[in-house]
């Protein structure tokens, strides 16, 4: 790229330079995409906290250790944040950091915007976690904020939780934009859509998607607000409403939700696993497909939440057949994942048993899946601790497992150095066995009969060893990841220098110094050639210093 | 590292598999009814190719984990490098197509069978139940006009077609007793309908299973099945009961709709205590609060005929009219 760089660097007055003011004026994408990481991960642990308050709550039939009240803020707190709060921007953090050096670009394409999307995200948590000291406390609904109950709820709490995700749906559509728009015109010379890292692409899709669904959830919840708020009565029954519309509306977007959740997941699993087996990908062509067919699909499959609402036939049949589309494209990919691993040289570092780990549990919650969408079985688990189960497979096994490989693969371009390796494996090995400790015993409650969101129970027998299992679990799963913000503690001053390359990477990421300066890369970029631009240049090196 | 951990995980896997292969564990709860168990069917259907893919996958995880890991090789050494294969590519994207086809057609094939409610002129005849979800009782009605509360009773073998409602001011429910088959929604509005047939007498349990407020965990359903002649027995010597006013519905009726907020002994809870309540003593004022609600109170006794709000005021008139404070009207 002929830029003259002096010439693109901005001005910045003095007062935007102090340590503080560095943080809060900054444009820089490496910057922005830090401050949604540290502030998602901040909301991880709280998000895990609401969590193990309701694990202590189950561990025994009848317990009083939490008010009915408290029980319902908190399961509708844990599932916004976790969803809102965490998944969906730490996405946005890592693209940002991300995007810009994998296309070999200085910037993303609209740096302004995108501190803006930054500040949006913070303000609309802050929003959210106020509702805590509001009239009538947070809000008590669930993350699905269902009428008419959502209408009937008391309080500001609902106010404020529309008020929030409107917010965070304009910052994720700001960002869904900036991230499409530069990744469409900013990619270094080479690099054709099939030469794209598969990280990139799952962003792609996942901007792409944002961008279609978010719309429908503004308007669901500006006709909520609408009803709680001016008397209107579009979800009312009782005025003429129709209270499954709102469903309608809201897994429209809802579902395809759940893909944006996954998709950045797998492009990282993506990245990881051919470094760590010092192989290519198994059928890229294939991944790509698959991740757009992936989010295509996604959008035809929104009712199979609602199968219990009494559909008509036609329709059960349709979104069934919809939904086990869908297990196509993501079995293609776990059996090119294995493939990839198939003749390696497996290098056990965390990030890469992270992702061994995000397979194996990634599996089990798509297969759940299918049981799902048969619809006749899902009369009996809708609703039930076995969804908690499944959707818990997919969204921690699978979302946190390759956020979680995804920080420890990265964090040495973040910040310069590596995380300690020992830590590491400890803390997967915790996660792994509480995660499964915590979750798998879930799908046994549910077929039994425990619905989910009630906040005691009374049955003894095996539901109370099932629970109980399951809130020893989620305390090992919490020891883990202790361990990994441990982790980070340690090596924020000791850990070991990282280099440009500490892994032998295949992208551009790791072409530059750890941290990366300003502009991202002080040297001219190789021509890309293919996806694997480093390998590449690492064997023309190789041949030239041997001939 | 890796082979303690395979060999860990194998440990764990087979103790998992003694403890989850019978009922309560993998297998799904005794079907009690023809449309459960044309849902276990399925779930066992689904389970055959889910298990082999399970086992599969897992299986070549580990095996190329263990297999292919490092060992003493150097970091830099590399595999081959195989960019894919398009004839093992194309077999596992039509495989699970074929596995997905065939779970679809099990699924429509017992379909009618899970769902289609028996008509009325089928063999042995058939019960219709208006079932109500309220905050946050179950309110039942049988054709004769009896009513009944939380608990229903039911013949054995004999198709019970239930018409599932909700009152308009109300939200929605979901009706769900595991061993008799699937849940279906109650919504305000709109009319839904399910059946089972059971097929021995006992009590099955379930309960709401749709998220709808404060006391939803307390939402709790029981199905009593009887022997055919004796629910008769019950159903008529009920109907004239609560034609004289002498059943237990005022009693139920309290204890499921009432004394969920308002504690069993009107000592309070989510409501204010109710010991000596005016309203308990002034028969108009306690039908206007249960048919409007009041502040938090929802109007839970929006449906209720006349009979329900007298067997009501009789219960808590005696039970706790008087005594504790004064109360208001
Ligand atoms: C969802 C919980 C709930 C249920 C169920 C409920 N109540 Fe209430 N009830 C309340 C609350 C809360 C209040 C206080 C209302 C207010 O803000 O004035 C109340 C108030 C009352 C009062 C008026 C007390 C006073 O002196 O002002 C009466 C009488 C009463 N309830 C009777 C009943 C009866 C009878 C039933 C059963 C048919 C019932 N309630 C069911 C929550 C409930
Ligand atoms: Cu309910």
């Amino acid at each position: 790229m002929a830029v003259n760089h002096v010439e693109a660097r901005p001005y910045r007055p003095d007062w935007k330079r102090g340590r503080v003011a560095g943080w809060v004026t900054t444009v820089d994408h490496k910057r922005i995409g830090l401050l949604y990481i540290a502030t998602t991960l901040v909301f991880f642990l709280a998000g895990g906290v609401l969590a193990l308050l309701m694990r202590a709550q189950l561990a025994t039939p009848n317990e009083q250790f939490i008010t009915k009240e408290s029980y319902n803020e908190l399961f509708t707190m844990h599932g916004v944040t976790m969803i809102f709060l965490v998944v969906v921007p730490i996405f946005a953090g890592f693209a940002n950091f991300l995007v810009p050096l994998m296309i070999g670009a200085r910037d993303m394409a609209f740096p302004r915007l995108n501190a803006l999307s930054y500040w949006l995200f913070l303000f609309g948590g802050i929003v959210l976690y106020s509702s805590w000291f509001s009239t009538g406390g947070a809000p008590d609904v669930g993350w699905t904020i269902y009428p008419p109950n959502s209408v009937f709820a008391g309080g500001t709490g609902v106010d404020l939780l529309i008020l929030s995700l409107h917010i965070l749906s304009i910052s994720s559509l700001l960002g869904a934009i900036n991230l499409i728009v530069t990744i469409h015109r900013m990619r270094a010379p080479g690099m054709t859509w099939m030469r794209l890292p598969l990280f990139v692409w799952s962003i792609e899709v996942y901007a792409a998607m944002l961008v279609v669904v978010l719309p429908a959830l503004s308007a669901g919840l500006t006709l909520l607000l609408l009803d709680r708020k001016a008397d209107t009565h579009f979800f009312l029954p009782a005025e003429g409403g129709n209270a499954l519309l709102y469903q309608h509306v809201f897994w429209f977007f809802g579902h395809p939700e759940v893909y944006i959740m996954i998709l950045p997941a797998m492009g990282i699993i993506s990245e990881i696993l051919p470094v760590f087996a010092r192989k290519p990908i198994f059928g890229y062509a294939a991944m790509v497909l698959a991740l757009v067919a992936i989010g295509f699909f996604s959008l035809l499959v929104w009712a199979h939440h609602m199968f219990t609402v009494g559909l008509s036939r036609p329709l059960l049949g349709f979104f069934m057949v919809a939904s086990m589309v869908i297990a196509i494209p993501t079995g293609i990919k776990i059996f090119n994942w294995l493939a990839t691993t198939w003749r390696g040289n497996l290098i056990f570092d965390t990030p890469m048993l992270y992702a061994l780990g995000f397979v194996g549990v990634f599996t089990i919650g798509g297969l759940s899946g299918i049981f799902l969408a048969a619809f006749p079985f899902d009369w009996q688990v809708h609703d039930s601790y076995f969804v908690v189960a499944h959707l818990h497979y997919v969204l921690f096994g699978g979302s946190m497992f390759g956020i979680f490989a995804g920080l420890h693969y990265w964090w040495p371009k973040l910040f310069g150095r590596l995380l300690d390796e020992r830590l590491g494996k400890l803390s997967f090995w915790l996660v792994l066995a509480g995660f499964n400790l915590t979750f798998f015993p879930q799908h046994m409650l549910g077929m039994m009969g425990m619905p989910r969101r009630i906040y005691t129970y009374g049955q003894g027998g095996a539901w109370e060893w099932y629970n109980l299992a399951s809130t020893i679990g989620a305390g090992v799963m919490g020891v883990g990841i202790a361990v990994i913000a441990l982790n980070v503690i340690v090596t924020t001053r000791r850990g070991r220098r990282a280099g440009g390359d500490p892994w032998r990477g295949d992208t551009l990421e790791w072409y530059t110094t750890s941290p990366p300066p300003p502009e991202n890369f002080d040297r001219p970029l190789p021509y890309i050639s293919s996806a694997r631009p480093l390998r590449d240049l690492r064997r023309r090196i190789q041949e030239s210093g041997a001939g | 590292m890796p082979a303690a951990a395979a060999a860990l995980t194998v440990l764990a896997l087979a103790l998992a598999s003694a403890a989850l292969a019978g009922n309560g564990g993998l297998a799904p709860p005794d079907a009690e009814s023809p449309n459960a168990e044309g849902i276990n069917q399925t779930y066992y259907f689904i389970l055959a190719f889910t298990g082999v893919i399970f086992v599969l996958v897992e299986g070549l995880l580990l095996l190329f984990v263990f297999r292919f890991r490092r060992g003493r090789r150097s970091r830099e050494a590399e595999g081959p490098q195989i960019r894919g294969n398009t004839r093992l590519e194309l077999i596992w994207t039509l495989l699970p197509v074929l596995i997905l086809v065939a779970i679809g057609g099990f699924v429509f094939y017992k379909l009618p069978g899970i769902q289609n409610v028996p008509s009325a002129n089928a063999q042995g005849g058939r019960l219709d139940v208006t079932v109500e979800g309220h905050r946050y009782y179950w309110e039942y009605r049988y054709p004769n006009g009896v009513v009944a509360v939380d608990r229903m009773r039911a013949p054995v073998g004999q198709n019970v077609q239930l018409t599932l409602v909700a009152p308009v001011d109300d939200v929605i429910h979901s009706w769900w007793i595991p061993a008799l088959g699937g849940k279906l929604d109650t919504i305000p509005g709109q009319t839904n309908r399910t059946w089972f047939r059971a097929r021995r007498s006992g009590t099955f349990v379930g309960q709401c299973a749709e998220f709808c407020g404060i006391q939803h965990a307390a939402m709790l359903a029981a199905v009593e099945v009887m022997p055919r002649e004796e629910f008769e027995q019950w159903l008529a010597s009920e109907e004239r009961a609560q034609r004289t006013g002498s059943s237990m519905l005022g009693a139920d009726t309290w204890a499921g709709a009432c004394a969920k907020c308002h504690g069993q002994n009107a000592q309070g809870g989510i409501g204010p205590t109710l010991v000596g309540n005016g309203a308990f003593r002034d028969r108009e004022a306690l039908e206007a609060i249960v048919r409007q609600g009041q502040g938090e109170m929802p109007p839970i006794g929006q449906t209720w005929d006349d009979r329900q709000v007298d067997a009501l005021y009789r219960y808590v008139r005696r039970e706790f009219g008087s005594g504790g404070g004064t109360g208001g009207g």
